[in-house]
């Protein structure tokens, strides 16, 4: 006995392991996308975000400046601290450092301790101490200060820049209400003739019912993109244009498929006894649909109307199609994709803020509404 | 809280009411910009209460520009001009103008897909006297003319594009530390480039970065390569018929540009990384290795743009330079120039719509773009004093004194190609080195649209 117990306990562990390692997997692409959005877009180009976190030797340039040339004696002294200089800014905000090693070229730009002396490849000297502190000696004048590269210990460092772009843009929230504007219509409408739809479809009797049962399921295979141009057309020829009708009506028929198969399913695992014993007591088709039915199907609502909402919130495509190309109408995924981002895209910092900035509201829709996801996602599988 | 709502409600409208309004961005009458063009302008045309819907393919930065450049418009007609720039605008125009929902004009950065409209007689024509003002105006205008040049839905010839905003392709990016530094000098020829990248591997280090990663369009960084080469190796002819496969794709001449551009990609040690890097690079990133500290690499070829995507605070003739991609002294085909431009062209046409075509005329509506950034012209009546940085200035120079200017000759061919094999089978290039054998496979392709 002993031994299996002991056998389980070693299979749990390996179980606990394998789902934390599934899990770390599964979640990495996320934590770097959220450790990218604070981070600017030299330093996403010029390290991982994994070593983010460390403080590390990162190399560096500085400029001194021929302003700053005094005559000493005969020759030519530029004094100054490259912790200061406004390139470096960025990572030394209080112009503090302490330096590894420095030299006068790019290539040989760890040859020199703090303390030591340089030849400079134009002439002259260059002593950089380990506070910054550097003095430049030549017997001729500088026409341009010469360049010091330099390595230094750097904290890590994260800017809150990323989120300030994305959140205060011009026409931001002009955008998350065109969003909202789009995505609850468009969430609210077909819930509401799917349901109805539904209850037909699972228990009123007439002819062809399961043939245009079959006809739902079948339509759940078409995609969207077919229709996207012809369904454009149509709303052209009777004058709703581009409009925000425009694409609650495209929203609602892209989405209706799913809605009407979905709590059909459902509909159809109700205990029909309920139904009998309503319908005895004189109750109407639509009597019972309010009174009984719906009730009874709110897991199934609410797991639709998760699954819509998330799916119109993200949607870019139908949104580029039926809306109006102008700033008015820009809903949050364009106007990232077209506005923030610019002509030739590679803002990565941008791009991962804005991810984490419109996946708020729906989180908040998630979480919310989760627990009847859990049970919806049971809908009409099992009875 | 009913009041608050309506309060928020007002601000909202406030604050894009005031987006809609724009400023001026150069006061009229500023020294230098051809003011006398803009109030003829405004004297001749009054498009009051008029809308004008355009669509084009600059968004972010690029969007804000073009909407001052309009501000002068709707400043001298009473116009008001709605610019919407799209990140997938090859998609949303061919979508619009199938639905019937076309904008006024439309900004195309590839003729094949004007061309492609124009058979579907969704462009209105420009007329004889706007080609005959362009080629009378625009440095080597009988080519910009051409370029805009479609058939119509019967076949006839017309000219539907006006080429507005033009990028040169032909520069190689430096530092200019770094080549001091070393001790190298610019290149004047071809042949100097091919020894200075051997020295710079003799000395240790990496003279190209190279990256052709670019989402749904990777490969295309390298097209422009073998594109600038051909020039370089051949007569302009030939560069003609190649783009209308009169010549073979797996001719000769193009396997040998397909191999000269794998000296750069693929000799040992000459493209940071190895070709294998070099084909996922993301072209954005991709010149970032000039400004490490060791230098990853000391060269990066690409077009007039790509200073956008330099490190932040990086300044023209100090952190980076660029100088001509050279031609042969051997060949003696002069100093060829490829380059790309964006053309306008009436989707839905209005009279506010001609007259936006007549206001790209005046030297004005160039000059306002120039006072910004990354704006070049082959307009010869305008102030080159008015371009906003040496840096734009100098390329500039570079496109009025090319003795032969090409357009960029994956944009023109067939989108199959242009678009397509041309890209993947250069990435299959880079990193297998059979130029023969990829060189065929695009044959087979054009062979199958026939």
């Amino acid at each position: 006995m002993d031994n299996i117990a002991g056998q389980n306990q070693g299979n749990r562990v390996l179980v606990n392991i394998t789902m934390l390692v599934l899990v770390l997997l599964w979640l990495l692409p996320s934590i770097g996308l959220f450790v990218s959005s604070f981070r600017d877009r030299d330093q996403i180009a010029n390290s991982g975000w994994w070593m983010s976190p460390f403080t590390v030797d990162l190399n560096f340039r500085a400029r001194s400046s021929s302003d700053d040339m005094v005559e000493q004696n005969g020759i030519f002294v530029i004094e100054g601290n490259v912790f200061t200089d406004p390139s470096v800014a960025g990572r030394f905000p209080d112009g503090e450092g302490t330096i590894g090693a420095f030299g006068p070229t790019a290539r040989d730009l760890d040859a020199f301790a703090p303390g030591e002396t340089a030849e400079m490849p134009r002439g002259g000297t260059l002593t950089v101490e380990a506070d910054g502190s550097y003095r430049i000696e030549h017997d001729e004048p500088f026409a341009r200060g010469p360049a010091i590269f330099f390595q230094a210990l750097t904290p890590p460092a994260f800017t809150l820049d990323n989120y300030r772009t994305v959140l205060f843009a011009d026409g931001m929230d002009r955008a998350f209400i065109n969003t909202l504007t789009v995505a609850i219509p468009a969430t609210i409408i077909p819930i509401l003739i799917a349901a109805f739809a539904a209850y037909a479809l699972a228990w009123m009797d007439f002819p062809g019912r399961g043939l245009l049962i079959a006809a739902v399921v079948g339509l759940l295979v078409v995609p969207l993109q077919l229709a996207l141009v012809p369904l454009l057309n149509l709303h052209t020829s009777i004058g709703i244009g581009q409009s925000f009708l425009g694409i609650w009506l495209a929203h609602t028929g892209f989405g209706l498929p799913l809605a009407v198969y979905l709590l059909r399913n459902y509909m159809v695992g109700l205990p029909r006894d309920i139904i009998e014993g309503a319908k005895v007591d004189g109750a109407t088709d639509f009597q019972i649909f309010v009174r009984i039915i719906l009730p009874l199907s709110f897991p199934a609502l609410a797991s639709f109307a998760i699954f819509q909402f998330l799916w119109t919130w993200n949607d870019l495509l139908v949104a580029k199609v039926f809306l109006p190309s102008g700033s008015a109408s820009q809903v949050m995924t364009v106007k990232i994709a077209d506005d923030l981002l610019g002509s030739r895209g590679g803002d990565w910092g941008i791009l991962a803020t804005a991810a984490f900035v419109s996946i708020a509201v729906p989180l908040v829709v998630f979480f919310t509404m989760q627990r009847y996801l859990v049970r919806g996602l049971l809908a009409g599988s099992v009875k | 809280m009913k009041s608050r709502l309506y309060a928020g409600v007002a601000t909202l409208a406030l604050i894009s009411g005031g987006a809609m309004a724009q400023d001026l961005i150069v006061e009229p009458g500023t020294d230098g910009f051809n003011w006398e063009s803009f109030e003829e302008f405004a004297a001749a045309h009054d498009f009051s209460g008029e809308t004008l819907t355009i669509t084009g393919p600059w968004t972010g930065e690029d969007g804000r520009m073009v909407n001052n450049v309009m501000a002068y418009f709707e400043e001298a007609t009473g116009a008001s001009v709605e610019y919407s720039g799209s990140d997938s605008f090859e998609q949303d125009i061919v979508i619009a103008i199938q639905a019937g929902s076309a904008p006024n004009l439309a900004v195309f950065p590839q003729p094949g897909l004007a061309a492609d409209m124009a058979a579907r007689g969704a462009l209105a024509p420009l007329g004889e006297e706007t080609a005959e003002w362009m080629i009378e105006n625009y440095a080597a205008g009988q080519s910009w003319v051409d370029l805009g040049t479609f058939p119509n839905p019967d076949g006839e010839e017309e000219m539907f594009g006006f080429f507005y905003k033009v990028d040169v392709k032909s520069l190689v990016w430096y530092s200019p530390d770094n080549f001091f530094d070393m001790g190298y000098e610019i290149p004047e020829s071809m042949e100097e480039l091919l020894e200075l990248s051997q020295m710079i591997v003799d000395d240790g280090g990496t003279p190209w970065c190279i990256g052709l990663g670019s989402g749904a369009a990777t490969g295309w960084p390298a097209t422009d390569w073998v594109e600038d080469i051909m020039l370089r190796l051949h007569e302009p002819e030939l560069y003609d018929q190649w783009i209308t496969n009169e010549l073979p794709f797996n001719s000769p001449e193009v396997v040998e540009a397909i191999e000269t551009y794998g000296t750069f990609v693929r000799s040992e040690g000459w493209a940071a990384g190895g070709p294998e890097a070099s084909a996922t690079t993301d072209f954005r990133d991709s010149p970032a290795g000039l400004f490490q500290f060791p230098p990853d690499c000391y060269m990066h070829k690409q077009a007039s743009f790509i200073p956008t995507f330099f490190p932040d605070g990086s300044e023209y003739g100090v952190d980076y330079d660029f100088f001509y991609f050279p031609s042969f002294d051997e060949r003696d085909l002069g100093d060829p120039v490829m380059g790309a431009g964006t053309q306008f062209a009436i989707t839905n046409d209005s009279p506010a719509a001609r007259g936006l075509i007549e206001f790209f005329k005046t030297p004005i509506a160039h000059e306002v773009w120039m006072a910004q950034s990354g704006f070049l012209t082959p307009h010869e009546g305008v102030n080159l004093d008015t371009f906003s940085s040496d840096a734009f200035r100098a390329m500039n120079e570079i496109l009025l004194d090319a003795t032969v200017f090409r357009f960029d000759a994956s944009d023109v061919m067939p989108g199959e190609i242009g678009a397509g094999a041309f890209w993947t089978g250069m990435v299959d290039f880079t990193t297998q080195g059979d130029a023969q054998a990829v060189a065929d496979a695009i044959q087979a392709r054009w062979d199958a649209m026939r």
